[in-house]
Formats: structure tokens, sequence, C-alpha cells
């Protein structure tokens, strides 16, 4: 009788500890081929050994229990351990190969900025340079008024204020000169000839000062920078007799202040 | 009669390997390391894994008390290995989105060497 009773709770217990032995041989087949695939990849082994190692002992130890009765949670359980170290492994082979790749490509962008710094640096002294260069060119210096530029009336229409598109190029070069120079203001002066209502030249220079000074803040320069002043028939360059000496005296004027934003003093 | 006592035996056999089983306290204080270093580096209830962990751990401790101290080691030992796989995924995912914004830099750059005159 106390046999019996022996006997039987050893069977209850061999049936608790045992799972179905199908779920421990599917499992030690998954844990098995995931070891393989893990093994056979030479990233994963050069970025973690020891637990490639580890997940190989793991299974051994799942496939040598797998042999006994009533081991079948322990197979599990190895099987379980080895496809995690199996997992961790190619988590650290992942990481290894970013890790590899972020310094590669951390090198590539120190490189490329500074090749940017050094684009741009050449960029702003060879502009600087060529542009004052082309102003210079453009520009005359008279005396107490410091430097200035003519613009011709070819770029306005006879009556009109509204400059002409052929204009954009210099106010192009304006507008980076006075860009590159953030400190420098000016003044921009309008003039007629001395044909028509003088009043009316007044007021139509006045507009076409304010027409460049209108274009040079759309392209983005500071309103505060800009000086406007209407002259009308005053000042001319040149004798009113002629046609040719109408045209020279019909111009838009551009004063530069000097380095320090000081502008020669107004008519 | 010989079937019997073989069954014995082995029942015996089982029985006296569950039962002299030590109490897994090492096991246990790695597996807390494991979980506190994979919260330490970034993972949090969202990892699959870290929660498998914290519920191992919580169960490993219960069977400690229980003394049923071969469940607590089997359980213990998944939970760390969880939380070693929820470190190093955390890890890989991090430096997954360094990749990408080194990525994204080294074009902005590119682009904007190439837009000059």
């Amino acid at each position: 009788m106390s046999r019996l009773v022996v006997v039987s709770a050893a069977l209850l217990f061999l049936a608790g500890c045992a799972g179905s032995s199908g779920q421990s041989a599917e499992a030690l087949n998954a844990a098995n081929q995931r070891f393989q695939s893990v093994k056979e990849n030479p990233d994963v082994l050069r970025s973690a050994p020891k637990d490639v190692i580890r997940a190989g002992e793991s299974l051994a130890r799942a496939d040598r229990l797998s042999s006994y009765w009533g081991s079948e949670d322990d197979v599990v359980h190895y099987a379980y351990l080895s496809q995690r170290y199996s997992d961790i492994a190619e988590e650290h082979s992942a990481l290894m190969l970013n890790e590899e790749r972020i310094a590669k490509l951390e090198l590539e962008r120190q490189r490329l900025q500074l090749a940017l710094r050094e684009a741009k640096l050449l960029g702003v002294q060879e502009q600087s340079a060529w542009l004052e260069e082309q102003l210079v060119s453009l520009t005359r210096n008279e005396g107490g008024r410091g430097l200035v530029i003519t613009l011709g009336d070819m770029l306005f229409d006879a009556g009109r204020a509204e400059l002409k598109t052929s204009a954009n190029r210099t106010a192009l070069k304006l507008v980076q000169f006075l860009q590159l120079n953030p400190r420098r203001v000016i003044r921009i002066e309008g003039y007629t000839d001395n044909r028509g209502d003088a009043a009316e030249n007044l007021k139509l220079s006045r507009e076409r000062a304010q027409a460049v000074a209108d274009v040079l803040i759309d392209l983005g320069i500071d309103a505060g920078r800009i000086e406007v002043q209407g002259h009308g028939e005053d000042f001319p360059v040149a004798e009113n007799a002629s046609s040719q000496g109408r045209a020279q005296n019909r111009r838009v004027e551009v004063v530069f202040s000097d380095e320090q934003g000081r502008l020669g003093s107004t008519r | 009669m010989i079937r019997f006592s073989f069954c014995v035996v082995v029942a015996l056999v089982v029985l006296s390997g569950c039962a002299s089983d030590p109490a897994p306290s090492e096991q246990l204080r790695l597996t807390e390391q494991a979980i506190s270093q994979a919260r330490a580096v970034g993972a949090d209830e969202q990892s699959t894994e870290l929660n498998l962990a914290d519920d191992k751990l919580a169960q490993a401790q219960a069977a400690m008390l229980d003394e049923a101290h071969k469940d607590a080691r089997v359980l213990a030992e998944q939970a760390e290995l969880d939380a070693r796989l929820a470190e190093a995924r955390v890890l890989t995912e991090k430096s997954q989105e360094q990749l990408l914004e080194l990525n994204n830099r080294i074009n902005r750059l590119r682009q904007q060497l190439g837009e000059l005159p």
C-alpha cells in the first residue's frame, strides 16, 4: 500500500515536471536553427564571440537533457537561454557594424565640414574683392561726398519712375556689396534735366531714387541703411543744351558712407 | 517488481535532484543587475524583453519565498538574458538613430558644397 503511494507520487511528480515532449523537441529545434545561422555569420563571431559560445553551450546542454526522461522543462529552459544568447550576439553584431559605420561617416562629415568652411571663407574673400573692384570701377570719389555710383537714365523710361530690368545687375551688385559691408549705409539721390516743370522734375527725381531704394530693400537690405533724396534739375553734371548733356543729367547717384557708416554731407 | 523499484529509484533521484537545489541568491542578484543596467541605457516599458524580465524576476522572487529554488533559478536565469537582450536592442536602436542623423548631416553638407559657385 505504502509502496503504491510512493509510486503514484513519483509518477505525479514526473508528470508535473514534464512538459509535452513535442514542445521541448520544437524548442530544441528552433534554438538549434537559430544557433546555426548565428554561428555562420562572421560579423557576429567577431563582435560577440562569448555570447555565441554560450549559445552553443546552452544548446548542447538542452540537447543532452533531451535524451533523459522527465527533463522536458529543462530542455525548454536551456533552448530558451540558447536562443537568447543568439539574439544578444546578433544584436551586438548589429551594434558593432553601426558603430564602425558611424566612425567612418564621422570622419567624412568632418572632412566635408572643413571643405565647406574653406570654400565659404574663400568665397567671401573672393567675392568681396571682386565686388569692390567692380564697384570701384563704377564709382568715382567726389571729394566731400565720398564714393559715388551713377546709374544712368537708360535705367528708366522717359517720365517714369519704375526701374527697368536692365538695372538688376547693378542692383544685385549693390546688394552684395552692402551685405558684405554691413556697417556701410547709402544715400540715393535722384536728378533730372531742366526740361518740363521744375516741381514735376523734383517729384520724379525723388520717385526714381525711391524706386532704386525699393529694389535694394526687396533684395534684403535694411531700409534703415538707405536715405533717399530728390534734387530735380539742380546739380547738373553737363550742359542741358544738348540732348547728350540732358541724358547725362538724368541720373540716380548712390553715395556710400565710409566703413564706419558715416555719410558725406548732403548737398 | 523490477519495474516498480526502477520507477521508485528514478522518482527518488529526480525528487532529490529537485530538492537539493540551493537558493539562487547570486543569480537573482545578477538578474536585478542586468535589469537595472538595461534601464540605465534607456530601455523602458515599451521594451517587450524588459517587461518579460520584470515579470519573471517577480515570479522568481515569489518562488524564492515558497522555497521553490529550482523554479526561482530558471526564471531568474531567463530574466537575466531577457534584460540583457533589452539592453542590446536599445543600444542598437540608438546607434541606428545616430547613423541616420549623421547621414542627414552629411547630405546637407554635400548639398551646400554643391550649391557653392
